[in-house]
């Protein structure tokens, strides 16, 4: 290691509209090393990678490249100073060959002042792939190239600009295992050339394995930066998923349990998946592999697994969005076909994104209206009519109930924080007469407070209505907290089922490292 | 010192007024309009004359406009409002030369706009073709059924429609009120049932919508196909306010004047926001515009043309201000 400054982001902050991304996180990278970037889904590891390629402004703090303090306004900028992002969802243009599209990544900002000369940049980039040992066909059209592959030759065309600074963002979560090794030569390579490297991830033994330190974040904040040979995988995931008051999390008793427990043996479940495989239909998908779920009525079930394990393909799976090519559905015992969401509530299944602003909200609607958008049938009048009146008490009534934060059931709900969104969506679900509705990763960036206030409203609902509740969720204490059965999952397959009673929480995490 | 506070609070106020509702987005510059014209030359913008020929001019624009508000309300664009107006008077025109028969022409005018939005609807909702492209294509075959109809040859003296041109009160074309009545059953459409919510549902988050269980590609048949209806009566009152002849390119063109309307009227081209009567202002807007430009003695159409795409300019860079991207 050359142990001198490659960047330091210092203090940074970054806010967005109801919550805070990155919380005063101060980032030191140098050169020769790779550095992990280690937390879970919404810790603040890609707005940091963002806020270091100038994608974001923060809102507060200094970026230094080798002791020189820059302001970055956009990619470009951070290209200039030798920052390359190389990208989680692909960025390079399948019908080009891969020389071209090393060009284009490469060349994007001075392509008016520079005469390209075909054969002496395929020189250069030969030179540059045999220097740090990357095996490449450039003349092969990228479309026919594996994910790796892609990759890779991100890194060239990060290597061509003479980048010094390389920031990967996940770049192993598409990669199979023989992919991922391929790619770990060409790091280490690039270690020994001197070159740092942010190597973003939330797989542990992949930061433990590749990394020289790790600096984890949480919730947006830093929580350490630790030398990778000093720690061992139990303390890393403890730092990383971190621990929060038993009391917030508990939201039900193992009493809760034993009386659906009862029912296992005797009840048909309400949704059942029998040997269920899909086949991904976009890249980044992980495809499901023989898939055996059960789901009883009145019951939570937690599905737990990292981000990427295939839980939000299983939840979309359940309402007709990811195309199921094996295996059984049943619905009450029978086998049935759910091919759209529009069949999915036809049968009562509901589910709620991950993703709250890009498949959850209606930005211009308000509150009111963000609430009933599923459930305009309990809301007309003379078959076509929103009745407005009842919409009002009906808004006003799940405001009381749900405790929701807004100064009126007619702001607009981007006006509304992050949680208490939420919160609107999941009053969404209720308002509809689903039988099962599916939480996918219901708490992620929330503050701790409302978190729990959430996680009592799923319960109780289930417990008082008797819709069963499927939560996705990548927090162990959520699924430990709020569920009565718990289902393991990783690379799209489910490894364990536990009924939550008397579990060992680091028993649980053990079959994901 | 008193006096600035009190005029800053007015404009706090104002700035409030105008960013909060978006009927404002359409009425302050409408206004503004007005008061421009008046100002210039009161006694002719203020004449009766003048008055019911820029109300006879607003109609067939307003609907085709009207037409094309829920598609743009839904994050899509129809390109065909113009051929589809000139192919259903057309057929009227044809109609009622031949059959002498007033209603029955109306009726196949409003019968074949429908056909035409359903058509859209399809292309668009069942087989998944993008409806820029999908109603492109719309724009050339119905105008291509306009030429093959008519041989080529300007239908003229189709003086029944007059009716529509009467006086209702004062000075007001008859046409134009049940123009009015019209899109107020639109307004009611769009702000008062499911159907309207979920327009705007589709042009604000279409993934959240279909997420939510909603039919969304019938709704966006439903929308294409009330678009065509709306044509159709454009059509018709094509004839009625343009001197009761039809010549086989009438209304070339009037597919931007529709999408122009919507966007001075506030109407945003992403989807999801704007006012059910941002195309009646916005179809006002830009005949006003043409008409004072007359009024000054610009009859040249070219500079006329060139000062309606520089106040579109102006229109949308205050649409889309404070917009992280605009596609």
């Amino acid at each position: 290691m050359e142990d001198r400054q490659a960047l330091l982001a210092e203090n940074i902050v970054k806010r967005f509209p109801g919550v805070v991304a990155v919380n005063n996180v101060t980032f030191e990278l140098r050169y020769g090393e790779i550095h992990g970037l280690l937390g879970q889904n919404g810790a603040g590891k890609s707005t940091l990678l963002r806020v270091i390629y100038g994608v974001h402004k923060p809102d507060h703090g200094n970026i230094y490249i080798d002791g020189r303090k820059i302001v970055l306004k956009s990619p470009r900028d951070a290209r200039m100073h030798g920052i390359a992002l190389v990208h989680q969802e692909i960025t390079v243009i399948p019908d080009l060959t891969v020389l071209e599209n090393i060009a284009l990544l490469g060349f994007s900002w001075n392509w008016l002042t520079s005469r390209f000369d075909y054969a002496s940049f395929k020189e250069y980039i030969d030179r540059i792939m045999s220097r740090f040992r990357v095996e490449l066909e450039l003349s092969e059209k990228v479309r026919n190239l594996s994910a790796a592959e892609r990759m890779l030759l991100q890194v060239v065309a990060a290597l061509s600009i003479n980048a010094k600074i390389l920031l990967l963002d996940e770049p192993t979560s598409p990669l199979s295992l023989h992919e991922i090794e391929r790619l770990f030569d060409v790091l280490n390579q690039l270690r020994k050339e001197g070159l740092a490297t942010v190597f973003v991830t939330h797989r542990v033994n992949e930061a433990i394995d590749v990394c020289d330190r790790i600096t984890i974040l949480r919730n947006g904040e830093k929580i350490a930066t630790v030398e990778s040979r000093a720690i061992d995988v139990h303390t890393l995931i403890k730092l990383m998923l971190g621990r929060e008051p038993e009391e917030l999390y508990k939201v039900r008793t193992d009493k809760d349990v034993e009386l659906v427990i009862g029912r296992y043996a005797t009840e048909i479940p309400l949704i059942e998946m029998r040997n269920v495989s899909t086949q991904p239909q976009r890249a980044a998908e992980m495809p499901l592999k023989k898939i055996n779920l059960k789901i009883y009525e009145g019951e939570v079930v937690a599905v737990f697994g990292f981000v990427g394990a295939g839980k939000t393909e299983l939840g979309k799976a359940l309402i007709g969005l990811t195309k199921i090519s094996h295996g059984d559905f049943l619905y009450m015992g029978k086998r049935v076909k759910i091919k759209s969401p529009v069949d999915a509530v036809r049968y009562g299944i509901f589910y709620l994104p991950e993703d709250r602003k890009i498949e959850g909200i209606i930005p211009h609607f308000t509150v009111a209206s963000n609430m009933d958008i599923s459930s305009l049938n309990i809301v007309k009048r003379f078959g076509i009519f929103v009745d407005g009146a009842r919409e009002l008490r009906i808004s006003l009534d799940m405001i009381k109930r749900l405790n929701i934060v807004t100064s009126s059931p007619y702001a607009r709900i981007t006006q509304l924080s992050g949680g208490n969104q939420q919160k609107v969506l999941v009053a969404r679900a209720m308002l509809t007469k689903a039988r099962l509705v599916i939480f996918d990763e219901p708490t992620v960036g929330i503050d701790v407070a409302t978190k729990a206030e959430i996680r009592r409203l799923i319960f109780r609902y289930a417990r008082e209505r008797g819709v069963s509740s499927l939560v996705l969720t990548s927090d162990v204490d959520e699924a430990l907290g709020l569920a009565d059965r718990i289902y393991v999952m990783r690379d799209g397959e489910i490894i364990r089922e536990y009924i939550n009673r008397n579990v060992d929480r680091d028993e649980i995490l053990k079959n994901l490292a | 010192m008193a006096l600035k506070s009190s005029i800053n609070s007015a404009l706090a106020k104002f700035k409030h007024f105008y960013s909060s509702y978006e009927l404002s987005r359409a009425l302050v510059p409408l206004i503004v309009l007005i008061i421009a014209s008046i100002a210039m030359s009161p006694q002719y913008f203020l004449n009766p004359m003048n008055i019911k020929v820029v109300l006879m001019q607003i109609t067939p624009l307003a609907l085709i406009a009207t037409g094309e508000m829920p598609i743009i309300l839904m994050g899509s664009i129809d390109l065909s409002p113009g051929s589809a107006q000139a192919a259903t008077a057309m057929i009227a025109a044809i109609l009622t030369r031949t059959t002498n028969n007033i209603l029955l022409a109306i009726m196949a005018a409003v019968a074949l706009g429908t056909l035409i939005g359903v058509i859209n609807g399809v292309l668009v909702a069942k087989l998944r073709i993008y409806s820029f492209v999908a109603t492109l294509a719309a724009l050339v075959i119905w105008r291509s059924f306009v030429i093959i109809v008519s041989g080529g040859k300007l239908i003229y003296g189709l003086t029944q429609y007059a009716m529509f041109t009467q006086d209702f009160g004062t000075y007001i074309p008859i046409g134009f009120v049940l123009t009015v009545f019209i899109i107020i059953v639109v307004y009611v459409l769009l702000t008062r049932t499911v159907i309207g919510r979920y327009i705007y549902g589709l042009g604000s988050n279409e993934e959240a919508v279909r997420l939510a269980g909603v039919r969304a590609d019938f709704v966006k048949f439903l929308a294409f196909t009330i678009a065509g209806t709306l044509y159709g009566l454009g059509g018709v009152m094509l004839i009625a306010m343009g001197g009761f002849a039809v010549d086989p390119w009438t209304a070339r063109g009037n597919e931007l004047n529709a999408i122009a309307s919507c966007v001075l009227g506030g109407i945003m081209l992403t989807g999801g926001s704007g006012h059910p009567l941002g195309s009646l202002l916005g179809a006002s807007m830009l005949t006003i515009l043409t008409n004072i430009l007359v009024l000054l003695g610009v009859t040249e159409i070219a500079v006329q043309q060139t000062v309606v795409g520089i106040v579109l300019i102006a229109a949308a860079t205050a649409l889309t201000r404070g917009l992280r991207y605009v596609k």
